[in-house]
């Protein structure tokens, strides 16, 4: 298994960042195995010294079209915390038609000996495991010998995807930086594929050129396009907070199917060129339209709408129907082989669920499409060229008299016209069977609003005594009713808030529209708040924030690179009166707030009046928008600076002597 | 880097119930309804031995879940691999009102891959199963028969498996040939055994229990070994992937380990040998010997776990390791073992329970499933040291919370023996830091703090080491989290590498705005660095108070006020006392130094349960006190 290897042997290649072809396999300087970091992101633990993929569409053993995709990378490991560098795990599609195989696996470990000499340790093949991890993927993982810190690994292999639908896409960037990342593709001109490039980063290298005669198929030739992309100095990709999927940022190249021609019978199929063939096929789909056509109305229904006054009592009364109906199985998707079925056994994919929402709608007289989307786990769908597979969620659009409300049946306990959190991202794209397809923002009106409104009396024994009201609407309505309903029942929920706040005794409490899912969640509860000792003091400083105080920035990064993505707008505000004791007068009051960020994104404002021995503050924190530019990202940090020392801020009391 | 390694997965699904069971909800008893989010209605786990070579297991399981929280426990998980094998598997499932909505089999289950998250490779599958009802309550009764090809591990009983469910009743059934001997141990078991022959002239043991509520999980409470109800069977003689044995006590359990597991895996190539004799050449004394051994072992190996067949309870061989360099925990222990050797100096493989918990072998009960991971033992006379052989960091004979104070099963040549693995105690795990703040009159901080971290608090700032500065900065700035606009300009760390280790912590920093400016004063935080955060109160608590290891903190920050500002309350001393915990604070003032001190000692033990509220209120003042704001008025 040991190579060992005289250092005088050792071939020094020159990495050229013009290579036209695939790098040279186990080769390697002295200086890249010395090297200790990396001069162009010292932060880093590992990088890559050149990566090299390619695509080629071929024949196959099998007589058939196939995909051909190499990929060989070397890595330089640092340091032991990137040894997870070191344990490879290839996927791959193994389901009915599509039984991928990878193949050729080739790995190598090259380090430095404890006596200081250089050593290649070859991975043993009976060391390569296949597990099959269910009925549509599997996988291949091997773990690379003998890694020491500053060694250098390589591997590459050939991994062979039956067809020419789903064409291998190229990340340029990865967790760690590169020297150097190259992919060439070898299109044969029965093929035509539009190629897409994703993130900030540009390519040092595009070139096209023409390979002559470079495909047949039982007789049939043709030339092809050889493309090569490379990217020299690659930075590693850093996720941040409040970030949507990486992604959407991340330097990359995909490639979609336009059109092709059967090289065996000259026929021309056009796969996906303009939205109008996306619409006619999504019309007659068995998957999509035909589900949609379905009329619901006589089996399920009739019962369901019956007693509706007008469209929009009939459109709630749909969408709870088949919320309640059809329990989500936690799969996202864009189609449904059979609504009728879910609806019967109660089960569906998202899909199953708003299709048959959409079903369900129409056939009860309301106007209403499909909206295809891209959740915000999977990333931003591009708007440049038409591609269906980067969606992968539908809602439902109803139009009712003038108003649009996006649905979302997924979940018993979201409002009419609210979306959960995963489909607020950019646009989506409504399917419409008589008219054209168009983009529609996703963030749909809705927001976070909490109000808070605390009535409290200081007794003579230094407790506090009263109330404590919270209003939860929108989102935050809907948040809260999923943290209720995390307890069996309410009094368990109030039991253990009662636990959490241990400051705090609550005496009693009462809920209003608990199940009125679209009006606001009200709580209330009489509390008593051991704040002081027993008054034995004259004169005692009182912080107001009594609940959540915010004490720490979520902000902490310097700059930011992308922007923060919070979804939708949120306001809170917070108001507490309190009586004092008579005899008992305000010393000094907090000084006012009164902050906004700009591009009217949001403000900060607090208030204080008393009076006597009354005296009442409140504060107001308003985010505006959904998403906040990276060139924002200093004022809004600074506004949490700001909300975070006025929160420090006490009023002082005293008796009056 | 520690992981612990799946010695035996021997996870069992819980069973069914016969047909004209009734599962109509409203005929649960109402007492069995709070804190429960499903109802086991009627369980009945049999374990039949017919030869000493196999055993067959059955579970007959209903469950009524009455609500989203207990979707979970309708789940049907079955592990299978090569020595365990589903042989059948029915079921159904019922509404609110106990009729009949579907029934599945075998063939609704998804079949996958097992991944445990850390294994490279584990050659079992599993089956598993949830039934979509969209509305609550519903009932699933199931019916599951499973082989298994070894007797040396025998399934546990539990009666509750989690939290949140009760039980209306369940039993459990161990028979096998009267001439299979077993013992048995009963932990906190409400019912008592009674013994039988059935039809088929097989010897039974059998248990059952009635109505038993739901626990809530509280938090402090003692490991749930200790408290929840259990039963626990062993052979007296068994088959193990086709080797027979006997034992009746550690001693023959370790040994029977020992001679068929681990003899002769020790096997090194010469050089390697050569290798360790040419590193120790200079070395007299045997512990610096195995010193330097554990730490060339540390360079040159890592974790990577592979898990096939027999290979949960068997190390690969030390040759193998020593070509690959690297090796889950029972190869790198083995390998370790051999290296040692090779400098003649003896070493015992150990079988612990690996985890922040200390979980402890049963000293009068010995079967193959108490432990979860292998640590090493230089059996030095009056030195006794544990060496932990999957991280390539930790100090030689340390053990950090991971392995630390619990009995571990160590095979020898001459048998098992139970150790003890050392204590850090209340006064070991000690932090001390030490402040020197200023205050600016625009609010301004700057300074130098120092902290030291020993005990298992050295492991406090381990992550921090090889990383570069600015993702040293982001995770200070998350421990510091109190100090807004917190900016480092310096930061040192350096490990002392003892087998009581001492880490030290060194940073240069500033915050602009520490201190907020309102109506002429000036507001800041006493203490932005080590806050208590208050501990959930419970009431109608059930367990005991256990607190499983205590630490010491010790935190004094002078602080440098701006000139012409003064405090504008007076110095104060906070003193606290309880058998589990002891706090004093204090302000003190000299010239423009407000000097603050704090010292927490957190006491490990066992407590009454009474005493729960007392440290509900302790945490309580102490956070309260721990965010007290300074508030400094103009001269």
């Amino acid at each position: 298994m040991y190579k060992f290897l005289l250092n005088l042997l050792v071939i020094i290649c020159i990495a050229t960042f013009a290579q036209a072809q695939d790098f040279p396999f186990g080769k390697f300087t002295v200086e890249e195995l010395q090297q200790k970091n990396y001069k162009n992101d010292t932060s880093a633990h590992a990088y890559v010294l050149n990566e090299f993929g390619s695509t080629r569409i071929d024949m196959g053993n099998n007589d058939r079209i196939n995909m051909f995709f190499k990929y060989h990378v070397k890595i330089k490991i640092l340091d032991s915390k990137a040894f997870d560098k070191g344990t490879i795990t290839i996927p791959f599609r193994s389901y009915d038609e599509i039984i991928e195989d990878v193949m050729d696996i080739k790995a190598t470990t090259t380090y430095t000996d404890d006596a200081g000499g250089i050593r290649t340790a070859e991975l043993d093949a009976s060391k390569i495991y296949t597990t099959s991890l269910n009925k549509y993927w599997k996988e291949i993982k091997f773990a690379m010998p003998n890694l020491r810190n500053g060694c250098i690994i390589e591997y590459s292999y050939t991994k062979i995807i039956p067809g020419f639908y789903s064409f291998p896409s190229w990340d340029f960037q990865s967790d760690i930086p590169k020297i150097y990342s190259e992919y060439q593709v070898h299109i044969p001109a029965f093929w035509t594929y539009t190629a897409m490039m994703r993130g900030g980063l540009k390519l040092t290298k595009n070139t096209s050129e023409v390979e002559r005669e470079c495909f047949s198929a039982r007789g049939a030739k043709c030339d092809c396009s050889f493309m090569s992309y490379g990217m020299g100095d690659i930075p590693a990709m850093i996720e941040e907070d409040y970030m949507t999927a990486p992604k959407n940022f991340l330097s990359a190249v995909y490639f979609n199917l336009q059109e092709w021609v059967n090289p065996m019978t000259g026929a021309k199929q056009r796969v996906t060129k303009e939205w109008a063939d996306i619409d006619y096929n999504l019309k007659h789909d068995d998957y999509f339209g035909s589900q949609i056509k379905k009329n619901l109305m006589k089996p399920y229904l009739l019962p369901v709408v019956a007693g509706a006054k007008d469209d929009l009592s009939k459109a709630i009364a749909v969408y709870q129907y088949i919320q309640k109906t059809i329990k989500w199985n936690g799969i996202v998707s864009t189609g449904s082989d059979n609504v009728r079925k879910a609806l019967d056994t109660h089960s569906g994919h998202v899909g199953d669920i708003n299709l048959a929402l959409v079903a369900a709608l129409n056939s009860a007289g309301i106007k209403t499409d499909a909206v295809l989307l891209s959740t915000r786990d999977n990333g931003t769908v591009n708007r440049l060229y038409p591609v269906e597979r980067e969606f992968n969620y539908v809602i439902a659009k109803a139009t009712i008299g003038t108003e649009e409300y996006l649905l979302d049946a997924s979940d018993p306990l979201l409002p009419f016209g609210t979306l959960p959190m995963r489909c607020l991202n950019d646009q989506g794209r409504v399917i419409c069977f008589d008219k054209p397809s168009y983009w529609m923002d996703l963030n749909n009106k809705q927001r976070k609003i909490t109000t808070s409104a605390l009535d409290l009396t200081l007794q003579t024994n230094g407790k506090l005594k009263g109330t404590i009201t919270t209003y939860s609407s929108g989102y935050d309505g809907y948040l809260k009713r999923q943290a209720i309903k995390k307890f069996n029942s309410t009094d368990e929920y109030v039991e253990n808030l009662d636990e959490r706040l241990t400051h705090v005794k609550i005496l009693k409490s009462e809920f209003g529209n608990l199940h009125s899912l679209d009006q606001p969640l009200s709580e209330k509860y009489d509390v008593e708040i051991d704040l002081y000792n027993g008054l034995n003091h004259d004169r005692m400083a009182f912080n107001p924030i009594i609940l959540d105080r915010m004490v720490d920035n979520p902000f902490k990064l310097q700059d930011r690179a992308y922007p923060v993505d919070r979804g939708m707008p949120s306001s809170s505000r917070y108001i507490i009166t309190m009586h004092l004791p008579a005899g008992y007068g305000i010393e000094s009051a907090p000084q006012q707030a009164n902050i906004a960020l700009p591009n009217k994104g949001g403000r900060f404002m607090t208030d204080f009046s008393g009076e006597g021995s009354n005296f009442s503050y409140s504060n107001v924190m308003q985010f505006d928008k959904a998403i906040y530019a990276p060139e924002e990202y200093p004022y809004l940090k600074e506004l949490y600076n700001k909300i975070i020392a006025s929160e420090k801020a006490e009023i002082v009391f005293k008796k009056k002597s | 880097m520690r992981r612990i390694c799946t010695l035996l997965i021997l996870l069992l699904p819980a069973i069914t119930a016969k047909a004209q069971d009734n599962y109509a909800v409203n005929l649960i008893p109402k007492e069995l309804l709070p804190y429960t989010s499903s109802v086991i209605r009627n369980q009945s786990v049999v374990t039949e031995i017919k030869d000493a070579g196999s055993m067959v297991y059955r579970i007959k399981k209903a469950i009524t879940i009455l609500n989203k929280n207990g979707d979970d426990d309708a789940r049907i998980v079955l592990f299978y691999d090569k020595s365990r094998a589903i042989k059948s598997i029915k079921g159904a499932t019922y509404d609110e009102f106990g009729k009949l909505v579907n029934k599945f089999s075998e063939r609704n289950f998804n079949d996958e891959g097992t991944t445990d998250g850390f294994s490279l490779y584990q050659d079992s599958r599993v089956k598993h199963y949830l039934p979509s009802i969209a509305s609550y309550p519903y009932t699933i009764e199931y019916e599951v028969e499973m082989r298994y090809k070894q007797t040396l591990v025998l399934p546990d009983w539990r009666p509750m498996p989690d939290a949140s469910i009760a039980v209306e009743k369940s039993s459990y059934t161990f028979a096998c040939k009267p001439d299979f001997k077993i013992s048995y141990k009963e932990i906190n078991m409400p019912a008592k055994m009674t013994t039988g022959k059935n039809q088929e002239g097989l010897t039974t043991y059998n248990w059952q229990v009635s109505n038993l509520k739901a626990y809530r999980s509280e938090p402090y409470s003692p490991i749930a070994e200790n408290y929840l109800s259990k039963v626990k069977i062993a052979p007296k003689t068994f088959t193990y992937s086709g080797i027979p044995g006997t034992y009746s006590n550690w001693n023959d359990l370790g040994r029977w380990e020992y001679d068929n597991l681990l003899k002769g895996r020790q096997d090194l190539p010469q050089f390697a040998k050569d290798q360790v004799k040419e590193l120790t050449a200079n070395i007299s004394d045997p512990k610096q010997k195995a010193k330097k051994i554990y730490e060339y072992m540390q360079s040159k190996t890592r974790y990577i776990s592979v898990q096939i067949g027999i290979g949960g309870f068997q190390p690969y061989p030390a040759s193998e390791v020593d070509k690959l360099n690297y090796g889950d925990c029972k190869g790198l222990v083995n390998y370790t073992q051999a290296l040692l050797e090779a400098a003649n100096i003896p070493a015992w493989y150990c079988v612990v329970e690996a985890g922040s918990n200390k979980t402890s072998m049963l000293n009068d009960f010995a079967t193959m499933d108490q432990g979860n991971h292998i640590i090493l033992c230089l059996p030095f006379k009056n030195d006794t040291t544990f060496l932990e052989c999957t991280s390539q960091k930790i100090p030689f004979g340390f053990l950090s919370n991971f392995t630390d104070d619990r009995t571990v099963l160590a095979c020898t040549p001459e048998g098992g023996k139970l150790m003890r693995t050392p204590k850090y105690t209340t006064a070991q795990n000690l932090q001390t830091r030490n402040a020197q703040f200023s205050i600016a009159d625009n609010g301004d901080l700057s300074g130098d703090m120092v902290t030291i971290y020993k005990g298992t608090q050295y492991d406090n700032p381990e992550q921090l080491v090889g990383e570069p500065f600015n993702e040293q900065v982001k995770w200070l700035r998350k421990e510091y989290n109190n100090i807004s606009n917190l900016e480092i300009e310096k930061f040192n760390l350096k490990q002392d590498k003892q087998e009581m280790p001492v880490a030290t912590e060194t940073i240069k920093l500033n915050a602009a705005d520490f201190a907020s400016a309102d109506n002429g004063k000036l507001y800041f935080s006493l203490n932005p660095v080590n806050r208590m955060r208050s501990l959930k109160d419970v009431r109608n608590r059930i367990n005991p108070v256990y607190i499983n290891r205590g630490y010491t903190d010790e935190d004094e920050i002078t602080y440098t006020l701006p000139k012409g500002y003064r405090p504008d309350s007076d110095p104060w001393v906070v003193n606290l006392s309880q058998p589990f915990g002891k706090y004093r604070a204090s302000v003190t003032i000299t010239g423009d130094k407000l000097i603050y001190k704090r010292r927490i000692e957190i006491i490990d033990g066992t407590y009454d349960k009474e005493v729960y509220s007392k440290l509900v209120e302790f945490y309580q003042k102490i956070a309260d006190n721990d965010a007290y704001t300074v508030s400094l008025v103009k001269n």
